[in-house]
């Protein structure tokens, strides 16, 4: 294909163009986010008390509550996402090369969400923010979790989506459109010669090497900032970290399912998304349900054996009492997922539709266990002579948390109408 | 120069961290309220700027042109 024409072609993947059918998912995505920052604006403006969030102990409320939940999960999704994207460039995972881009993307848009979700938590967010960066534990799990996820995974994450686009962006820039000044930024002066192609080749492998251990450590952080606390029956446990890791992989593996079926339909790609994609993360993820359901097992089975009293109050709540419904309900779908993947690996017969039904359904479960962790331990579980506590989230909180959902879903579109979200093909 | 520079920019950021964790941050101790407090205040903030210089690192290799 000669320079000329190589110029005159339009941009790949959709990029740049709109049609109807996005212009109605960006409108109705924003009208979300907007709704949710003006339930924001209300919470800000009147304070927490909009919320369901009350003390502990005398008030017998949860001070943590959805948003802590929420923010969990988000930084859970991001964990599969850059684990993934890491492991295709450390054991050259062809196969999945298609959904590198989309899994590093959704690292960094769950990261963001997830900040956001912890901001939305504090009654005074500048405050929060100055405070840790002036007068942080770093020996604390909190200062850990936001140095080690919110800076260093959030900032290694954006650096290797950066690293790994550049070719394509100097591809793209080369090419008449609107966003050629975009682009061309983006590249940096990139030039497509072996020399370069050798130092990302290295550099990434280097990075998604530092990744893997950091990512590690960053998600066990945030199990210690529950698991450490001594003081609160159902928190403290050594299970809590690893416990943390698998369902982190669970919801973000069930995340980048959904997320390779939906730009599959949007984008026809057929081809470059195709069942061998789905195979192997309908597989890996197979692996960590199976590896979570066995956590489940060996910590209901040690709470029940012999616990002390308010560990007993906290475990029947959980399994008969107030929160039984969600506690078996994600239980439930997560067997429910289980069985289809299992089914599906059994008989070797792929199919999107029901990987995309496990996939939902994990992350369902991971929802449900996310606030499992975070509220009862706060309303059943105290050691001080208190009575039981409960918590209802109001419709703030809920609007609150659809606009999260809605700010990444156009994060993630606009992210595909300025940039392929598969890599470039030679000749593409 | 390249690498030179690269392997310097990691070691800084990982000699800034180590610092400002070990010797800067609040104390690792728990007997006294002064144990709370950082023995440089912001010195949490360098922990997180070592983190990013060290990262920063791989940015420059793939970016950097001197050596052409």
């Amino acid at each position: 294909m000669t320079a000329e024409a190589m110029t005159k072609r339009e941009l790949p993947q959709g990029v740049g163009t709109l049609t109807p059918g996005w212009l109605g998912f960006f409108a109705v995505a924003i009208i979300v986010v907007l709704t949710g920052l003006l339930a924001y604006a209300n919470q800000l403006n009147q304070g927490l008390v909009v919320t369901g969030l009350r003390d502990l102990g005398t008030v017998r409320g949860a001070p943590w509550s959805l948003y802590v939940a929420f923010d969990v999960y988000f930084v859970g999704v991001s964990f599969a996402g850059i684990s993934t994207a890491a492991l295709i460039r450390l054991f050259n995972i062809e196969k999945l090369k298609s959904v590198a881009r989309m899994a590093e993307l959704l690292t960094v848009v769950a990261l963001l969400l997830a900040a956001l979700a912890i901001m939305a938590d504090l009654g005074q967010p500048l405050r929060g923010i100055v405070n840790l960066f002036r007068y942080g534990r770093p020996q604390s799990p909190f200062f850990g979790t936001f140095a080690l996820v919110i800076a260093g995974y959030l900032f290694a994450s954006l650096a290797y989506l950066y690293i790994t686009s550049r070719q394509d962006a100097a591809r793209l820039a080369e090419r008449p459109s609107r966003l050629r000044g975009l682009y061309r930024v983006w590249a940096t002066g990139y030039e497509d010669t072996p020399a370069q192609r050798h130092r990302d080749r290295h550099v990434t492998f280097w990075l998604a090497l530092a990744i893997l251990p950091l990512l590690i450590t960053a998600h066990s952080s945030l199990g210690f900032v529950f698991g450490l606390q001594v003081g609160r029956p159902g928190w403290f446990g050594s299970l809590q970290a690893p416990a943390f890791v698998v369902m982190a992989g669970v919801s973000g593996i069930g995340h980048l399912i959904i997320l390779a079926a939906l730009v599959r339909s949007a984008l026809r790609a057929d081809r470059r998304i195709n069942l061998d994609v789905f195979a192997w993360l309908g597989r890996l993820l197979l692996v960590l349900v199976f590896t979570y359901l066995y956590f489940t097992v060996v910590e209901v089975l040690t709470t029940i054996y012999q616990a002390s009293a308010a560990e007993q109050g906290l475990s029947d709540a959980l399994l008969t009492g107030r929160y039984a419904w969600i506690f078996w309900g994600s239980i439930a779908t997560l067997l429910a997922a289980a069985a289809v993947l299992g089914w599906m690996t059994l008989t070797r017969f792929w199919s999107v539709g029901w990987s995309v039904f496990a996939g939902i359904f994990v992350n369902v479960a991971a929802v449900g266990k996310r606030y499992l962790i975070v509220v009862p331990s706060q309303t059943h579980g105290q050691l001080l002579p208190y009575g039981t506590g409960s918590y209802s989230p109001t419709w703030v909180e809920f609007v609150i948390i659809a606009g999260l959902f809605a700010l990444g879903a156009l994060m993630i579109g606009g992210f595909m109408k300025i940039f392929p979200i598969m890599p470039m093909e030679e000749g593409e | 120069m390249r690498l030179i520079i690269t392997i310097l920019m990691v070691l800084a950021g990982l000699t800034l961290m180590a610092v400002s964790y070990f010797r800067l941050a609040a104390p690792w101790c728990a007997t006294s309220v002064s144990c709370s407090d950082p023995t440089l205040p912001w010195a949490a903030s360098l922990v997180v700027l070592g983190i990013l210089i060290a990262i920063s690192a791989s940015i420059f290799y793939t970016v950097y042109r001197g050596d052409e």
